[in-house]
């Protein structure tokens, strides 16, 4: 090879090794401060979870799939309510992952609606028992996207957020015309069996229930309400049946109430933003009845 | 085995360190050909026996062909084209969801078979090789020769459609003193880097063009997803061609160039010298000027344009939504004709960047027949982008990121390189060299190259 042509290698190796040198310095200088843009569902399931597994112990947690995942945190007025629903997840996974960290909150609330999904096992593996999830490298294109977005975009304050969700509840139910979407849901809801999976994930919240109850922490289940027309379909009808008869407490059910004729699904499953702010409220409530308390 | 896994790497690095040992020089033809098998059968290796089969069975034609070109030239194009016409429409014939076919056992095995990948690039070849070889009345070239001018590794799946007369006189002894390796680099550096860093990452905003998803979208989101798919689709090719080209040249191959900046193209003639070179190029010489070209008058070169355009649609896939953008793409190449050689006089740059904004406007507008081959769901999404949307929870999508994944590919297309070119040679290596951390660093989800199921 022409001495003309080691020199053009050798100048792209130490440009390319100086640049992963300076990330992968960065990345242990700074850590991952700063949380990625979620452009994708596995994006934000890994800053929902680093969040999670990086922060204090909360009090009480949710976890759950895209249903729960609608309901955000400052909808709550308990204090300490940390939601690590994954989108497009298993609530399985989310509890798994809770019940292998070091502590435990207080309340743990289990989603019960989704559960045809399986464990994620390598996002388990990966943000259990403390969760030393660093990447070697940061991403510099998505850092810089993420400082401009918190620089561009702050958070808002306490009094803001409130009125922000005053104003939300104080807006009549959304008119959107979502027939189409729930048409397709139905249909895809009714195809589904769910049996073998949701027998599978049950046998596996028992087990964890057991060890998490054992630690001294509390765990409470609860269906968030679908449309009308999908609470008929199949895969909710059976999935509700073997929730039920595996844990048939009352007891162990957390009761949300909240008005049906004031919820809406914009996309004919997940709750659009106002209903999601009514049935967190609802939660609130519920929390509130329970005995002991938080 | 696609590019961009790991299992490639190791099996180029093994295949590259055997190629160019003395005791291997005499077989680098042989060696090459069982690379190729092993690289194709790996992912498939039950369509194995259909590419050899599809192999001898041209080599078979071609022999024939030389002896009497009249009547075994049209029957080898007839049995190339039945096999890519078995495969990519029997679809429309009979019903995908259908187990039992025919009752006929071997007919229901070949229909069941899934479609082999990279099917319609052998096919070109194959055609390719039995009309050049036979136009010269060459000595019939061996079999192993031609079997590794179909299925040499680089260039099996989506090409380049590198033309027989092109490639057949490179085969012969290789040797590591004439590699250009810096070009080499060059080629599979950029073709990783748009692959990995531009097209995976824009793949994860656009694909949000699918259906149903598109639905939840606010208007002014469909427009900019057409424009990053835009970018998507010619980063994912031009990445993937950038990188058959390079290891090529490490096998002492030369395969022909797939693009070149086509989306400054000031015409759409032009355009289709730019994008996708070899198919251009291929459907020019095999079908433009066998229907006649532009020699029989202006209706006829127009009825000749649309034709080959319509074709070169369907090439993609047996969907109504490609043979529209193919027939529209045909249209447009009509419609510019008459007035072609008036606006190539006027020399004014504006007048040239408007040409140019045009051309690229039409193109990614019919990109959307591209992304969504259901034809509803493309007119859909084109209706959705003339009407506010009334969702309540659209999709947030991030402007800046969208920016900063396609400025790669605005970057290549606009630094104009006459001007820059000296300074950019300097700076060349380390360009690269910050590519090849980018590409790593900034890596999308893996996804499959999009020409892969053509």
């Amino acid at each position: 090879m022409p001495m003309s042509d080691i020199r053009w290698f050798v100048k792209c190796a130490l440009t390319a090794i100086l640049l992963l040198f300076a990330c992968g310095l960065a990345t242990a200088w700074f850590g991952s401060g700063l949380e990625l843009p979620a452009t994708t569902t596995s994006d934000g399931t890994l800053t929902t979870l680093n969040r999670y597994v990086r922060g204090p112990t909360p009090d009480v947690v949710l976890v759950g799939s895209s249903l729960t995942f609608r309901l955000k945190e400052e909808y709550f007025s308990t204090p300490g309510v940390r939601n690590v629903a994954l989108a497009g997840g298993s609530p399985v996974t989310g509890f798994e992952i809770v019940a292998n960290q070091a502590h435990l909150p207080k309340l743990i609330l289990v989603e019960m609606n989704i559960l045809s999904r399986a464990t994620d096992k390598a996002l388990v593996e990966k943000f259990s028992n403390g969760g030393k999830a660093d990447p070697l490298f940061f991403r510099p294109v998505r850092t810089a996207v993420a400082a401009y977005e918190s620089w561009n975009h702050k958070p808002p304050d306490h009094a803001q957020v409130a009125l922000a969700l005053d104003r939300l509840l104080k807006q009549p139910p959304s008119d959107f015309d979502n027939h189409v979407y729930v048409d397709r849901a139905f249909d895809e809801m009714n195809a589904e069996d769910p049996t073998v999976a949701a027998g599978i994930n049950v046998t596996r919240i028992q087990h964890l229930l057991s060890a998490v109850e054992r630690r001294g922490s509390r765990v409470q289940f609860f269906e968030l309400p679908y449309s009308d027309r999908l609470e008929q379909s199949r895969s909710v009808r059976i999935t509700h049946e073997i929730v039920h008869n595996a844990f048939p407490d009352p007891d162990r059910w957390l009761k949300i109430d909240c008005p049906r004729s004031e919820l809406r699904w914009s996309d004919g499953v997940h709750l659009d933003e106002r209903s999601a702010l009514i049935v967190s409220q609802s939660i609130d409530r519920a929390l509130v009845s329970l005995p002991g308390s938080m | 085995m696609t590019f961009t896994s790991w299992q490639f790497g190791l099996f180029a690095a093994i295949v590259f360190g055997a190629y160019y040992l003395p005791p291997f020089r005499t077989f680098q033809v042989q060696l090459l050909v069982l690379a190729s098998l092993v690289f194709y059968g790996y992912g498939q290796p039950e369509l194995l026996p259909l590419l050899a089969a599809a192999v001898v069975g041209t080599y078979l034609f071609l022999i024939l062909a030389l002896r009497n070109r009249r009547i075994w030239l049209p029957v080898g194009i007839a049995f190339n084209l039945l096999l890519l016409a078995f495969f990519k429409y029997k679809f429309l014939f009979i019903s995908a969801a259908t187990g039992n076919y025919t009752g006929i056992a071997t007919i229901d095995f070949l229909l069941r078979l899934p479609l082999p990948i990279g099917i319609s690039f052998f096919v070109f070849h194959n055609i390719s090789l039995l009309v050049d070889l036979t136009k010269r009345k060459v000595n019939a070239p061996d079999l192993t020769s031609v079997f590794l001018y179909i299925i040499f590794f680089p260039q099996l799946v989506a090409g380049p459609i590198t033309r027989a007369e092109m490639f057949m006189p490179q085969v012969k002894p290789k040797y590591l003193a004439d590699i250009p390796f810096v070009e080499a680099a060059k080629w599979i550096l950029v073709g990783f880097f748009f692959k990995l860093y531009v097209a995976n990452n824009l793949n994860e905003m656009t694909s949000y063009m699918d259906f149903p998803l598109y639905e939840t979208l606010r208007t002014q989101d469909r427009w900019l997803l057409v424009f990053l798919y835009s970018y998507q689709i010619y980063s994912d090719f031009f990445g993937y061609s950038a990188i058959a080209i390079g290891f090529g040249l490490l096998f002492g191959y030369r395969l022909q160039i797939n693009f070149n900046l086509p989306y400054i193209a000031q015409s759409f003639s032009e355009f289709w010298t730019r994008w996708h070179i070899s198919l251009s190029n291929w459907l020019r010489t095999y079908l433009y000027i066998p229907l006649g070209g532009n020699r029989h008058g202006a209706l006829r070169t127009y009825l000749n344009l649309m034709i080959v355009m319509g074709l070169g649609g369907l090439w993609h896939g047996a969907a109504f939504s490609y043979l529209t953008w193919g027939l529209m793409h045909g249209l447009l190449l009509v419609a510019e004709r008459p007035f072609l050689a008036r606006f190539d006089k006027v020399d004014w740059a504006a007048f040239r960047a408007i040409r140019a904004g045009f051309v690229f406007f039409c193109v990614t507008m019919l990109w959307i027949f591209f992304k969504l081959p259901n034809f509803d769901h493309a007119l859909s999404y084109l209706h959705g982008m003339f009407i506010p949307s009334t969702n309540p929870n659209p999709p947030k999508l991030f402007y800046d990121l969208a920016l900063l994944y396609s400025f790669p590919v605005m970057l290549q297309h606009l630094v104009p390189q006459g001007r820059f070119g000296k300074s950019l040679q300097m700076i060349e290596p380390y360009l690269y060299g910050a590519m090849a951390a980018l590409m790593y660093l900034e890596a999308g989800p893996d996804t499959a190259f999009i020409y892969f199921q053509f």
